[in-house]
């Protein structure tokens, strides 16, 4: 395969598992607003922030209000993390690559950009965008679907699932980095009801809050939120979940190339301190600290398989 | 003015098409209509889809596709494909000749200063002969018919022909929609194809090489014709690759994968000459691949088509086919060039600026149905702007008289409506054969009276069949 059809791939997978997430962020931050007499303002503000384009948000509208916030984060394209830029952006590199897949799984991803396409091409107005929101999710589904069912399991599958896996830890980590306060044991006793609906943004912006809820019989609190996020391994958005994936899809490309991968030994140093790590009490961790060594990690991960394997 | 379908004196239509004329009678427009949307929506959601040029947003565009087959019966074939595998023949030799010994141009037939000073033939081709002896893997002979006996040719690709890859969608988009017509037509199948296109590429490669590694090249996702490039990849089992994922290393072409590098022994380029190497050609380029060309030179390469096989399509060294074709075959043209004025030529100026009313006048190194003038169709103003380009700029510029391009009906909203089409079989050349695959590209102009079939300028596309007995 070439190495540039394997940047391709990996970066197809990532950029629309990053719709995904956003995607599930903006649904999640809906629910939590639509009950709010702010509109939920600060979460909101948060993403804006974080996406680290306040900038362009400023110059192209006229204010903060909700309805601004969401326009900006699904079809703004100068917002470079905005749904539609995304989605975009991952087809044009399936495109590169569609002698690479299937029909169904180019099809399929094809056809989430056309449908986003006509969903976004006007500004979406409030009672649309559950809808709208369910659409785009859907759409990675069906592609992650076809992916697992007609897909040959070989080198070429394995660059999109490290492209999803690495995307996705990224996605889980600075999730819980952006709350990681409200998940300090203090959290606990400053205000249960204003964490806990804190948790619930940050749980189902991962997907994550009814399966908890439902392994803790409805209990819930700061160290299970954090334990279930970061090292479940039954959690498919858990960082351990992430990076077993890595790991072994980084396996199999060392077995089929026949060569040691330096991107092999970090997946695997990783895996191994995060099991160190959940040994010991939950409360002893630095959770700031260990949050940001992992984003960063991470991110080294995705330079270095792009070095072992001439993605390019 | 000739239709292809229904000119016939005894108001069955013609013969060829007489039992698809029976089953039409039978369908329900608004059922058809409806399949020639499925058939749309079909081509969109698996990206069947041209780039348009000069477009902001890089736009990808559908080719609209009309579900009435173009059908060729097996004698008309027959004279076509014999006239073709000709001309092919002749195009080769004619290459061979002019990067070589030049014969044709020392035996007074093509005047030199045609060639040397023609962008399209390349100095950096003389004295080299290409591996396999072939120049031109593909050419696209475009042909036009203007009644029943009479086909010209209207130009030959000798370059980077395409429209393959919509001769191959439009059949099986059809083959899926009215299975029953294939039942009661022996329609000659086109699948093969690639299959053909592939042996006919490892035909050319060194002996002593045993599984020949294949590559198409591509100028990327953003050319107008990269969903043939990725089909035709596909459907070889090649890979797709750009200039930049070649590396040149002791001579051979290599390509840089995941797991290392690659030895590569034929191209498949579909760039044209000036981005092949910028060291040899364009040093602008990025699309290029340093070295490429020095590596083709020392044999180690198929490069498919060769570079500098311009000079045989180029609009100036058309009007010279027939004597081209006499020259080296020692037959008569077995296919009719249309007669073509050359402006450069002082008298030919004056008979088009007198008659440029009547006449059609193209760019000589132009293409894709831009900046040409179509005499009767314009208008005064466009008529007297054309005559200042003309006279400011003569050599520029070649006419043609405006023919009565046959017509086949398309479907429209109220039904059946004839059109003007023009038509591109593929050839593919191997050392030792020439093969025309039975069928090609029917390229329909959808305005009425329009005579540009351009996908450019809005034309369209229909499925042709060429009947077996």
């Amino acid at each position: 395969m070439l190495g540039r059809h394997g940047n391709n791939l990996f970066w197809m997978a990532r950029y629309l598992e990053r719709s995904e997430n956003m995607a599930r962020r903006i649904q999640a931050v809906l629910h939590h607003s639509l009950s709010r007499e702010d509109e939920g303002r600060d979460e909101w503000a948060e993403i804006i922030t974080n996406s680290e384009l306040a900038h362009v948000f400023d110059e192209k509208y006229d204010g903060f209000s909700m309805i601004n916030a969401i326009n900006f984060l699904l079809r703004e394209r100068q917002n470079l993390n905005s749904v539609i830029t995304l989605i975009t952006k991952s087809r044009q590199n399936g495109r590169a690559v569609r002698t690479s897949l299937t029909q169904e799984v180019w099809m399929s991803l094809n056809e989430t950009w056309i449908s986003s396409e006509a969903l976004l091409r006007r500004p979406v107005n409030i009672h649309d965008l559950p809808i709208v929101l369910e659409e785009i999710i859907k759409g990675s589904s069906l592609f992650r679907g076809a992916l697992y069912g007609t897909m040959l399991h070989n080198d070429i599958f394995n660059f999109l699932r490290l492209g999803t896996y690495v995307e996705r830890a990224d996605n889980t980590l600075r999730t819980v980095y952006s709350k990681y306060h409200r998940l300090l044991p203090t959290a606990n006793v400053i205000g249960v009801s204003e964490s806990q609906s804190q948790w619930e943004v940050m749980l189902r912006s991962l997907s994550a809050w009814r399966s908890l809820n439902w392994l803790k019989k409805g209990r819930i609190d700061p160290f299970s939120v954090a334990d279930f996020l970061i090292f479940d391994q039954r959690m498919p958005r858990s960082i351990n979940f992430c990076y077993y994936e890595v790991v072994s899809n980084l396996t199999d490309l060392a077995r089929l190339y026949k060569k040691e991968y330096k991107s092999l030994d970090l997946a695997r140093t990783l895996c191994c301190q995060l099991k160190k790590d959940r040994a010991k009490n939950i409360h002893k961790i630095d959770l700031k600290y260990f949050i940001t060594e992992h984003i960063i990690k991470n991110n080294e991960l995705g330079s270095i398989i792009a070095d072992d394997f001439n993605l390019v | 003015m000739f239709d292809e379908m229904l000119s016939d004196q005894s108001h069955q239509g013609r013969e060829p098409y007489r039992k698809l004329l029976s089953w039409l009678e039978n369908q329900n427009l608004k059922k058809l209509s409806k399949k020639s949307k499925m058939a749309e929506e079909f081509f969109r959601r698996v990206g069947i889809t041209f780039n348009v040029y000069g477009n902001e947003d890089g736009e990808e565009r559908l080719i609209p596709f009309d579900l009435i087959p173009r059908i060729l019966a097996l004698d008309e074939w027959q004279k076509l494909e014999k006239g073709i595998i000709q001309r092919v023949v002749a195009i080769n030799a004619f290459l061979r000749d002019v990067y070589n010994s030049q014969e044709i141009i020392r035996a007074g037939i093509i005047p030199e200063e045609l060639i040397y000073p023609n962008p399209a033939f390349l100095p950096q081709m003389c004295g080299f002969i290409p591996p396999g002896g072939v120049y031109t893997h593909v050419v696209g002979v475009d042909i036009i018919r203007t009644g029943i006996d009479e086909f010209f040719v209207l130009e030959d690709n000798a370059r980077v022909p395409s429209g393959v890859s919509y001769m191959m969608e439009n059949r099986s988009t059809m083959l899926h929609m009215f299975p029953e017509l294939f039942t009661e037509h022996n329609v000659r199948p086109i699948s093969n194809y690639p299959k053909e296109l592939f042996n006919s590429l490892i035909s050319c490669v060194k002996t002593n090489i045993p599984d020949p590694n294949v590559v198409v090249l591509t100028p990327g996702i953003f050319n107008s014709a990269y969903y043939e490039h990725s089909f035709l990849a596909d459907e070889m089992g090649a890979e797709l690759v750009q200039g930049t994922d070649m590396e040149i290393s002791n001579g051979e072409v290599m390509i840089r994968t995941t797991s290392g590098t690659e030895k590569v022994d034929v191209i498949y380029r579909r760039v044209d000459d000036d981005f092949i190497d910028p060291l040899s050609f364009n040093s602008k380029s990025m699309l290029g691949t340093p070295g490429l060309f020095d590596a083709y030179r020392k044999g180690n390469i198929v490069l498919a088509n060769a570079p500098g096989a311009g000079i045989a399509d180029d609009k100036a060294i058309y009007s010279y086919m027939p004597e081209i074709i006499k020259f080296y075959t020692g037959e008569t043209p077995l296919l009719d060039n249309i007669p073509t004025w050359k402006c450069s030529d002082a008298e030919s100026l004056r008979y088009v600026l007198e008659n440029l009313r009547e006449l059609v006048v193209k760019e000589v190194h132009g293409s894709g149905g831009y900046g040409m003038l179509i005499g009767p169709a314009a208008s005064k103003r466009e008529l007297s702007s054309f005559a200042r380009k003309l006279r400011s700029n003569p050599s520029k510029y070649v006419a043609q008289p405006t023919l009565a391009l046959s017509t086949v009906p398309i479907l429209t909203k109220s039904g059946l409506a004839p059109r003007h089409v023009d038509f591109r079989p593929f050839v593919l050349v191997s050392p030792d054969t020439i093969k025309v695959t039975p069928g090609g590209l029917t390229r329909v102009a959808l305005k009425k009276g329009s005579l540009i079939v351009n996908s450019s300028q809005g034309g369209g596309t229909k499925d042709t069949w060429v009947l077996g007995v």
